[in-house]
């Protein structure tokens, strides 16, 4: 049967000592949704994700693929995926061993699938992991993950560390070969351009909670962002844009809820990138916050 | 079953220097040390220890030798090779200490938790596969390294007598009994559980401490003395002392001496409290190490 919803959470909190690094989380992940959690460092991402790993004790609600993170970790784990950092494949290891023992222990891994994704790559099954460069050991860990028949895929900043081409590279082969839009996969990164084209679904979290959550396609109608011609600026300023930025001296308007008519003819009008949104959007609860 | 078999076996994989090359290069250097000795090449004579042919020069022992019985010589010959294993089983349990401290720690260090736990693999059956690695697999290992010292010498032995006619070369192999295999192997791996509380403290060190030799030893050193200034006893000294010793010297008088421990003598350390104390520390020990390295989440990037 297939599942309507991948993760549901309802109020879930986790605290450490006075503080809340998840300030009561709702949310409800779409099974074949790509999601990425968007926020500054703090604002709860990696926690959440290790929530829905099981690898954290929260207050709340929680529903991972209809299980309980919680308690059916082990459970869970047969049916989810993650990269959660880059560096933590055992060096020691071989790359063959990696393999072998990923193969014992996880009931859907498939050897061969392994094997022959990581032929097309310039990575040794005798190579011992510690001589391997940071972005093969990456290109190592999504070889694994690829060749896992796993129903939900968490990357908690995956390609931390890595330079341009691999950052690339690990995002291109992730949704051309592993997305089949039967799988959801959930990621946090900071580096917010190279994941937006691969998101159908952005969270914005900022100190442990939400503050915003759309589709892709709904923040593409909802947002507009508009650099008025010269003579256009005052005109576009009378239409109450939501936040204001320069981009080499010139101003760029966002704008909420606004007919695409009404920016017609004032400059260039296009849906903002996620990183801006996500700026503009972050110094609105900042303000908002402080009255 | 597959799982914990994949396990150990990547436990075997990342301790094979401690676990297999270690004890075989002790019983290669061993196995040349008896060799040279018998073919005259050496004579290694110490305050402590000698390994020498000289004792076939004195008359008695050679009368001795001409006319014990069977029984005689198979004690003898027991005696002497458990002797001669003990650098192997020495070798091992620095190794297995060694392991214990630092398995849980290193991967907290090196953050390759974070990878394990990311696979289905419970955090009990984790810490089950050391356990298991531990009391049954390495006393597997270490036999065959026992076996072939054992070989060695008495064929290097059978030779020496042969050729220099002090007794015929079947002498000791009358004498020796192949099931005796079975009854090393039963007694490291009552050895092995007899232990077994001092592996599991070492391994809970490491999956509380920042510092596990300092886990490992500081709340050992408080109760030892506290226990010393308030109830003016010595039970946890005697303990770890009797833990780091052979089991054989709790059993009763006539079994004192482990060169005459045979497999049926195995059920009475089953008989003994101390035993089932030591199990019971050792579960609860267990528990702890699951119980912290599920709570070892300290690697957040937020």
């Amino acid at each position: 049967m297939e599942r309507e919803f991948a993760v549901k959470a309802k109020g879930v909190i986790k605290s450490y000592d006075n503080s809340r690094a998840l300030d009561g989380i709702d949310l409800e992940v779409r099974s074949g949704q790509v999601l990425g959690l968007i926020g500054p460092n703090g604002a709860g991402k990696s926690t959440f994700l290790q929530a829905v790993l099981g690898l954290l004790n929260t207050e709340g609600e929680l529903e991972v693929l209809g299980l309980d993170p919680r308690k059916e970790r082990h459970k869970l784990l047969q049916k989810v995926c993650s990269i959660t950092d880059v560096a933590v494949l055992p060096k020691w290891m071989t790359v063959e061993q990696v393999l072998q023992y990923v193969d014992g222990v996880h009931p859907r891994f498939n050897l061969e699938k392994a094997r022959s994704i990581l032929s097309l790559t310039d990575i040794k099954n005798h190579s011992k992991i510690k001589t391997l460069s940071r972005g093969l050991v990456v290109q190592l860990h999504l070889s694994i993950v690829m060749a896992i028949d796993a129903e939900l895929l968490v990357l908690d900043e995956p390609t931390l560390g890595l330079d341009l081409v691999y950052r690339k590279e690990f995002y291109s082969q992730l949704i051309e070969d592993y997305y089949d839009g039967n799988k959801t996969i959930l990621i946090s990164t900071h580096q917010v351009e190279e994941i937006e084209g691969v998101l159908s679904e952005a969270i914005f979290m900022n100190q442990g909670r939400i503050v915003m959550k759309d589709s892709i396609e709904a923040i593409n109608e909802r947002f507009l962002e508009l650099r008025p011609n010269q003579d256009s600026l005052e005109r576009a300023r009378s239409l109450n844009p939501i936040h204001v930025r320069k981009e080499l001296g010139r101003e760029v308007f966002l704008f909420e809820d606004i007919e695409i008519d009404k920016l017609s003819g004032l400059g260039e009008v296009r849906p903002p990138v996620i990183a801006d949104l996500f700026m503009a959007i972050m110094e609105r609860t900042k303000l908002e916050g402080q009255q | 079953m597959k799982t914990l078999a994949t396990l150990i076996r990547r436990e075997l994989q990342e301790h094979k220097v401690g676990f297999i090359y270690a004890p075989f290069i002790v019983t290669c250097v061993l196995s040349l040390m008896i060799i040279s000795v018998y073919f005259g090449l050496t004579d290694i004579q110490t305050p402590e220890f000698s390994l020498t042919t000289e004792i076939y020069e004195d008359e008695q022992a050679l009368e001795w030798m001409a006319t014990a019985d069977s029984n005689q010589i198979t004690s003898v010959i027991r005696s002497g090779l458990v002797v001669l294993a003990l650098p192997i089983i020495l070798t091992v349990a620095i190794a297995i200490l060694a392991f214990s401290l630092s398995t849980f720690a290193d991967e907290r260090k090196d953050r390759t938790l974070i990878f394990w736990r990311s696979l289905p693999v419970s955090d009990l059956t984790t810490v089950m596969s050391k356990i298991l690695l531990i009391t049954l697999i390495l006393p597997l290992i270490v036999l065959p390294n026992i076996i072939l010292l054992h070989l060695i010498s008495l064929l290097s032995a059978s030779i020496f007598f042969a050729t220099n006619d002090i007794v015929p070369f079947g002498w000791i192999w009358n004498a020796y009994s192949f099931t005796d295999w079975f009854r090393i192997i039963f007694i490291l791996w009552t050895q092995s559980l007899w232990s077994l509380p001092l592996v599991a403290w070492l391994m809970f060190a490491g999956a509380f401490a920042k510092r596990p030799i300092m886990g490992a030893l500081v709340p050992i050193a408080v109760v030892v003395v506290l226990e010393g200034v308030i109830l003016k006893t010595n039970y946890i000294l005697e303990f770890i002392e009797d833990r780091l010793g052979f089991w054989t010297s709790g059993l009763p008088e006539q079994n004192e001496d482990l060169r005459v421990v045979d497999v049926s003598d195995i059920y009475l350390m089953f008989l003994t409290q101390d035993f089932w104390i030591g199990i019971t520390l050792s579960a609860l020990l267990i528990g702890g190490i699951v119980y912290f390295r599920s709570k070892n989440n300290d690697y957040s990037s937020e």
